[in-house]
């Protein structure tokens, strides 16, 4: 085994997780111990780089402090992408839910994947977009899906989980398991999103 | 009951006098073009563009004040025992009509919304591109920029040494971490009418004719885009 070790290794696996997320399309759990490793490192780097550069002549500084500066950008770099992608993935899952941030929040399994700033990041997300959609609540609600257009303005849903009593045009429905109803689609299109119901084609 | 506003819609011609005064510094490229169609190319443009195009207010608030009536008008329509069942099938088209309308204006708000989350720092510091903002853009764009920064400071910058710990540095080597919009991303254009020549990365000028369709870096057509005289397709 080579135990040898290069400057940025470390940033190296952290940037490879970053890549398996997208091409898996899957957030990965935080990788709270690699960013800690890869904060000490730049500590490291920074120190060596001041005694570097102290002991050194000014007007003919040593080579060795380029390869250092180098190194603690491209850590540095490596760690924003890291939770920048993240934070990218975290706001795409936000708009395919519809902005419904308790339905991300309440899910375990994705609660735990995340650091506790980034679920303070999603709140804060979240009161921005619902204050910009309020500018246009009067008219339309611009959390609604944009991938597929209207065609028709019934659907036919068939209810996968219980879902409450909604309000719709058509007065309020009590949506409960396994029961079939004809609705607007405009009323009821979160409710797919999120998985309470299935549009029956 | 006055039907007009309705099927007007279904037509979205109404060129009224609030119209007229929106082309006066963008002529429509075509005389039969509506606010509904206007807003298409638009939101086809913006679709394409790699920057943030100017925002359409006037456009858009027309359009919203538009299904507002429209909205008001179904509803009140529906409810009254006088409306016949031919009359019903036309308000099932109109609020059909209406759904597809909100979609186009939906799907146009989030495309700049996407960008704008994209940009985000950089137009906080970019005059230029805030001019083609509207208020609630730029508020959020400044609150979006401030949360990425809030949020990559806890969990990365205020661990590092303080030399370190700022986000626009400009290290040697790669480029800035701001990201930036690349204008010279490529763009197929469609001339709406004959363009005044424009001048193409190597030296040498382009005119495009009506109908001619060509694919150039975006900042080579930027201006025409602008002025409705070309498309992006």
């Amino acid at each position: 085994m080579n135990d040898t070790r290069q400057f940025g290794d470390l940033a190296t696996q952290l940037v490879t997780e970053s890549r398996r997320s997208t091409q898996t399309d899957n957030l990965l759990k935080y990788n709270d111990s690699l960013v800690r490793s890869i904060i000490r490192e730049q500590r490291d780097l920074e120190k060596a780089a001041q005694t570097l550069a102290i002991e050194a002549d000014p007007d003919n500084l040593p080579p060795a402090l380029l390869i250092y500066q180098t190194a603690i950008s491209r850590n540095k770099r490596c760690l924003l992408a890291y939770h920048t992608h993240r934070l990218d993935h975290l706001k795409d899952m936000y708009w395919a839910v519809g902005g419904a941030l308790p339905h991300i929040l309440s899910n375990s399994d994705i609660r735990g994947k995340l650091s506790p700033h980034e679920v303070d990041y999603l709140r804060q997300y979240n009161s921005t977009v619902m204050e910009f959609r309020g500018e246009f609540s009067y008219e339309l609600d611009i959390m609604a899906g944009i991938t597929n257009p209207p065609k028709d303005l019934l659907v036919l849903v068939h209810v996968v989980r219980d879902c409450g009593v909604i309000q719709t045009e058509q007065g309020s429905i009590d949506f409960q398991k396994d029961q079939r109803f004809m609705v607007r689609r405009a009323d009821i299109e979160h409710l797919i999103v999120q998985g309470y119901l299935e549009e029956v084609s | 009951m006055d039907w007009d506003d309705e099927d007007a819609l279904l037509a979205t011609s109404s060129k009224g006098d609030a119209l007229d005064f929106l082309n006066l510094d963008a002529p429509a490229p075509t005389e039969t073009e509506t606010p509904l169609s206007e807003l298409i190319r638009h939101w086809m443009n913006e679709r394409h563009a790699p920057t943030i195009l100017a925002a359409q207010e006037q456009l858009l608030g027309l359009l919203l004040d538009h299904i507002r009536r429209q909205t008001d008008a179904v509803q009140a329509l529906r409810g009254h025992p006088s409306t016949s069942e031919e009359e019903h099938i036309r308000i099932m088209l109109v609020q059909t009509e209406v759904e597809r309308v909100k979609f186009i204006v939906r799907s146009y708000i989030r495309t700049r919304l996407y960008k704008i989350e994209k940009y985000a720092r950089f137009i906080t510091t970019d005059a230029e591109i805030q001019t083609r903002l509207t208020t609630a853009e730029k508020a959020y764009a400044s609150s979006q920029a401030q949360h990425t920064d809030r949020h990559l400071h806890y969990s990365v910058l205020q661990s590092l040494p303080p030399a370190q710990a700022h986000l626009d540095d400009q290290p040697i080597f790669v480029p800035p971490m701001v990201t930036q919009p690349n204008k010279s991303r490529a763009v197929f254009a469609y001339a709406l009418k004959e363009c005044p020549p424009v001048r193409l990365p190597d030296g040498t000028t382009l005119t495009l004719e009506k109908d001619q369709l060509t694919l150039v870096p975006f900042y080579v057509v930027e201006h025409l885009v602008e002025r409705g005289t070309a498309e992006l397709v």
